[in-house]
């Protein structure tokens, strides 16, 4: 384990992670009446200010995983934990960035960003500002007027991550949320939230198929193997921080973590 | 990365000229009608088929000066409006129960299927044995034709309902009434609006149709009057009146829904 892990580790009381998944399967019911698992013994865990990615093949069971954690949806066995609380005991705010952007599609970009900040009950006074602050920061100066069917993916993208930020969340469940942005946009964004976390120390979980962009931000990378989904391996990507992307590229090190990274893929477990 | 801040492009502009050239076109389709139908006169139509639009147009001066046209339009508009918000305010509730108790909703479903079908202008004559031939039983006609179609439409507005806009407000912990407010019904607003649209006309048949069957007032009323004295034009006065109610409702749905759902023009 590396020093920056180890130290963040050590934060944390050991026996009691930030979020705790033990063996836990999740199931679909079919069409049938019979049920299709998608999860299955999936165990990790997730210290306080920790960054974590879950990288995984198509379907294997990622976005499932952090619909669990959210409380959206039961898992059938194992114990689900938040800072060794279930999930129902759980009053920490929660901020998942769904896969696909989940704008409300009447209200102006400056509005949904604000909900995010109504929904922290941060003070009426302050959201404004905060609001403003966001708009600016996620580039999106010029915009705030217009309505999410006027915006282009990206962009829909950054305004839910506005939200998301606007709602202050004790812990991030991010799903593949610069998936719909360029290669500069995406490092931009990629950037920011580094910011933010490394600000706040809030513990973050990142979803993504990108497997560079797993190392360049994270401090530890899950690989889940194919359906029903568990976690194949943990690997600490132990590079110091900050970290800048344009040089991790050239580190020797950073190739070797996506070379192992990508054969625990290939190795399709 | 100071590139990657794009300008906004300009909302776009509203169309006056668009909409000026749309209002002249329509007023000359109204024209070409009104001369059509004089000419029908002149060309050998007898005018107690027919009538004619200068003898309407007179007769609707009449009735203005003397003020019966309003008392009539002002009654049946008054049984649409009632019967018309009666049932929004009944309906749209009754939709949201329907959504949200599936098996409650199962079993009824036949029930309100069979009443959604039969014509209510048959309840007509029953109505007017229970709620007497004044206001009410017109309102409740009114009501009685309007409100499946809030009912329905709402249910299936919610059924539409995009799922994982509520989901992502669930994890966020939304209280209720937010979760009303900023995200159920902001979501059904389109819905309302075409209800609103459908139950305008609606609404000004069943109070039609109870006027027509027995009452002492309302255009329905002056319209079977007339008929029964052979005065064709004050029939057609009678409709040019029911018209103009019409119109002007849809020309306030045709706002509201400028003002509250522009985001589903996309
Ligand atoms: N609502 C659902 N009902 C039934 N099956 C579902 C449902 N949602 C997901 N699944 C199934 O569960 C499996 C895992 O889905 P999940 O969305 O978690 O995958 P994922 O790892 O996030 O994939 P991707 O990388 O493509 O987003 C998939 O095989 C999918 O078919
Ligand atoms: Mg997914």
């Amino acid at each position: 384990m590396n020093a920056v892990a180890r130290h963040l580790h050590h934060d944390a009381a050991p026996t009691k992670p930030k979020i705790g998944f033990e063996g836990v399967d999740v199931a679909y019911p079919t069409p049938e009446g019979g049920r299709i698992p998608v999860v299955s013994e999936a165990s990790f865990a997730v210290g306080k200010g920790e960054f974590v990615s879950i990288v995984g093949p198509s379907g294997c069971g990622k976005s499932t995983v952090l619909r669990v954690l959210s409380g959206l949806l039961a898992h059938e066995k194992g114990t689900v934990r938040i800072n060794g609380r279930s999930l129902e005991e759980n009053r920490e705010r929660i901020g998942f960035m769904f896969q696909r952007d989940t704008l409300l599609p009447w209200a102006s970009v400056a509005d949904n960003i604000r909900i995010g900040a109504e929904l922290a009950n941060i003070a009426h006074e302050r959201r404004d500002a905060r609001v403003a602050e966001l708009i600016g920061f996620l580039r999106l100066s010029g915009f705030e007027k217009h309505r999410p069917h006027q915006l282009s993916g990206g962009m829909r993208q950054r305004v839910a991550l506005g939200r998301l930020l606007a709602f202050e969340p004790h812990i991030y469940l991010l799903d593949e949320p610069f998936g719909a942005l360029d290669a500069q946009t995406k490092i931009a964004m990629g950037r920011e939230l580094l910011r933010v976390w490394s600000e706040y120390k809030r513990s973050v979980i990142f979803v993504t198929h990108d497997i560079e962009e797993a190392v360049t931000l994270s401090d530890r990378v899950l690989v889940m193997s194919p359906r029903p989904g568990h976690i194949v391996r943990d690997i600490a990507v132990d590079l110091p921080r900050p970290r800048d992307p344009k040089q991790l590229r050239k580190d020797a090190r950073f190739a070797d973590l996506v070379d192992a990274i990508w054969s625990e893929l290939d190795a399709g477990h | 990365m100071t590139d990657l801040a794009q300008t906004a492009p300009a909302l776009p502009a509203s169309g006056t000229r668009r909409s000026l050239k749309l209002a002249r076109d329509r007023l000359l389709v109204l024209v070409l009608i009104l001369a059509a139908w004089e000419s029908a006169g002149h060309l050998g139509v007898s005018e107690i088929w027919i009538s004619s639009p200068s003898a309407v147009g007179e007769r609707l001066w009449t009735l203005a000066l003397s003020g019966e046209l309003f008392v009539h339009m002002q009654r049946t508009l008054t049984e649409a409006a009632l019967g018309l918000a009666l049932a929004f305010a009944v309906g749209v509730p009754i939709g949201i129960a329907m959504a949200r108790y599936k098996y409650a909703n199962e079993v009824a479903e036949p029930f309100i299927m069979a009443l959604y079908s039969l014509p209510r202008v048959a309840l007509a004559p029953l109505f007017i044995i229970w709620f007497g031939i004044d206001l009410f039983s017109k309102v409740m006609m009114a009501f009685s034709t309007v409100i499946f179609i809030f009912m329905l439409n709402i249910h299936e507005g919610l059924k539409t309902i995009d799922r994982d806009l509520v989901d992502l407000f669930r994890t966020m912990r939304a209280p209720r009434a937010l979760m009303l407010s900023k995200v159920i019904l902001p979501w059904l607003a389109p819905w309302v609006i075409a209800s609103l649209r459908i139950g305008i006309g609606l609404s000004l048949i069943g109070a039609v149709v109870a006027e027509l069957i027995g009452s002492s007032a309302g255009l329905g009323w002056y319209i079977e009057n007339s008929a029964g004295r052979l005065d064709t034009t004050g029939v057609f006065a009678g409709l040019v009146a029911l018209t103009a109610i019409a119109a002007g409702g849809n020309l306030l749905v045709a706002r509201l829904e400028k003002r509250i759902s522009g985001w589903r023009a996309a």
